[in-house]
């Protein structure tokens, strides 16, 4: 290098102060000489750092698309990884409930009387989900994951959450397209029993595996269907009319209260 | 100190447990542990104390092992007796959330999610672990794949690992935080010789300011690592000491000897064709005219300790 910045260009440039050629040509020039870098007044703890976040900026995992739609409306970093990373677990769960229900819709569009099964399998959707989310069988890390500190009842809401989500908002996309359903009230009929079983799920989830606990209340959710069924002058769907909706949005409240005392006195 | 059947047992400090002024320096205290799976009991009323250093965990399959690391890592509930991990009480769940917070536990098969990537799954972990913000964590997971030598393969899927790779993954995420206890469920499954000479570097290396239990089939491991050795045998401590106080118990019962000894004594035949023959106490050895008596190995003085309770052949 046959030239060399002048002292006062150098502290224009570390000051800030230089015009906006000058310091383009400054750094142009600081560039390729080591002798002129070496003059420059540096803050050694603040260059470290800057190389540190630097490398972690390009030495991270990936983040996804979900992970990155959850941080910018707000969700904390943590949160959102470990809100993005059930889904990913639960590929096969996902994928599953996409297939039955456009089943169950292709049903109801083509048989008669067919958006009777419809009715009776989308409330059960988010509960299957719910109960494959968290415990010893259904998570193939549970060994790592359930001796730390947000293991539990943070993990657990957690996981429901991240599962309960993507499976109401398949429901409800998959409710509107039924046949005859014109108003989103009338595609909602599934909302508060599918709601009050997850609950009634996670509330038995003190005395056994959450996925046990999701395969008792889907039973008496199918027994209770049944029985309806032989019995005379009664109808299913009577699960579905003003006053059941009442039952179950009482059913839903008492035990969403019965789990929140579970954990504020756990 | 060593004894049979249910013993109270000292400390990896020392046989005492506590201080002078009647305080305890245990980073575990176990009494009267039991543990059933129904009518059977997988620990039978276990006493312990650990402080820092590394404790040896041996014992057959089924000895309770296995579950004994599972009530100390919180993982399972105790049947009847009181256990203190770090001071506090697992039972009691914003003491156990604290205990899991300062505690790292690498479970006998680790599974893993396949379509992570290795600082994928770690970072998760981490999250977990709560440490801390990003940065922070980044950080400790980068560090935690240096220290299992992982690093080169971090952007790599799971599914895509070595099972002895998977393992030292699974000490990665057991290493994460720099846990004051930890709990090593057969580590050394799958490594080759020279990374179980670097995990005995590592674990050494944690030793010095941390309790490490680890339970294992690697009498070498135990030998090259331990202070103190633990024995299980049907969910009782049938021996707690250092590993020369269980050799100690062996002397003048391991011998040499040009013929099969008599069934009911635990023996092998060596490459130059004679046995080596464990004779436990009681037992006569008959082969008086041909028979040389060695020093007993740790793994001679384990089979003695455990053979004398039905022996092998």
């Amino acid at each position: 290098m046959s030239w060399h910045l002048t002292h006062d260009q150098l502290h224009q440039y570390a000051a800030h102060t230089a015009d906006d050629v000058t310091a383009m040509s400054a750094e142009a020039h600081l560039t390729h000489c080591a002798h002129c870098r070496g003059l420059l007044p540096t803050d050694r703890a603040w260059l470290d750092r800057s190389w540190a976040d630097l490398r972690d900026i390009v030495d991270q995992p990936r983040r996804g698309p979900i992970e990155r739609l959850l941080t910018s409306v707000g969700l904390h970093e943590s949160t959102a990884k470990l809100l993005a990373a059930t889904p990913q677990l639960y590929r096969a769960w996902l994928t599953a409930t996409v297939l039955v229900l456009a089943m169950a819709l292709t049903v109801a569009h083509e048989l008669p009387r067919g958006s009777l099964l419809f009715a009776f399998t989308v409330p059960v959707v988010p509960l299957i989900g719910v109960a494959l989310a968290y415990g010893r069988g259904v998570d193939p890390a549970h060994s790592l994951t359930s001796v730390t500190p947000l293991a539990g009842y943070r993990l657990l809401f957690l996981r429901t959450a991240a599962v309960l989500l993507p499976a109401l908002a398949l429901c409800t996309v998959a409710a509107l397209l039924m046949p005859s359903v014109s108003t989103l009230w009338e595609a909602a009929f599934w909302l508060l029993p599918a709601l009050a079983m997850v609950a009634g799920c996670l509330a038995l989830s003190q005395w056994m595996p959450l996925s046990l606990a999701g395969g008792v209340v889907g039973a008496a959710w199918l027994l209770t269907l049944f029985l309806l069924g032989i019995a005379e002058g009664l109808d299913p769907l009577l699960l579905f009319d003003p006053t059941a909706q009442m039952g179950w949005a009482v059913a839903l409240t008492l035990l969403a209260g019965a789990i929140l005392i579970r954990v504020r006195t756990a | 100190m060593s004894g049979e059947g249910g013993v109270t047992t000292g400390t990896a400090n020392g046989p005492a447990g506590g201080t002078a002024d009647g305080t305890t320096t245990d980073r575990v205290s176990v009494r009267g542990l039991v543990r059933s799976y129904g009518t059977r009991r997988a620990l039978d009323g276990i006493d312990l104390n650990l402080g820092p250093g590394v404790t040896g965990l041996l014992g057959r399959n089924g000895a309770g092992k296995t579950t004994l690391m599972r009530c100390l890592a919180t993982d399972l509930e105790a049947t009847g007796g009181r256990i203190r991990v770090l001071g506090r009480d697992p039972e009691r769940a914003s003491e156990r959330t604290e205990i899991r917070r300062r505690l790292g536990y690498l479970p006998q098969f680790p599974s893993f999610y396949p379509h992570f990537t290795v600082f994928g799954l770690l970072d998760y972990v981490a999250v977990l672990k709560e440490l801390g913000g990003r940065r922070k964590r980044h950080d400790e997971v980068r560090r935690a794949m240096r220290r299992v030598d992982l690093y080169d393969r971090r952007h790599s899927r799971v599914r895509r690992l070595s099972g002895g790779m998977r393992q030292r993954l699974g000490l990665a995420a057991a290493l994460l935080g720099d846990p004051e206890l930890l709990l090593l469920d057969e580590p050394t499954i799958g490594l080759d010789p020279e990374q179980r000479i670097r995990f005995r570097d590592l674990v050494s290396e944690l030793a010095v300011r941390s309790t490490v239990v680890l339970s294992t089939h690697q009498i070498e491991d135990v030998s090259a690592l331990c202070r103190r050795v633990l024995c299980l045998d049907q969910g009782r401590v049938i021996f707690d000491g250092t590993p020369d106080e269980l050799i100690a118990r062996a002397r003048g019962r391991v011998w040499e000897q040009g013929s099969r000894p008599p069934e009911g004594v635990t023996s092998w035949r060596l490459a130059d064709g004679r046995y080596r023959v464990l004779v436990p106490e009681g037992a006569e050895n008959p082969d008086s005219d041909s028979r040389v008596p060695v020093e007993p190995s740790l793994e001679d003085a384990y089979l003695l300790l455990t053979g004398a309770r039905g022996s092998t052949r």
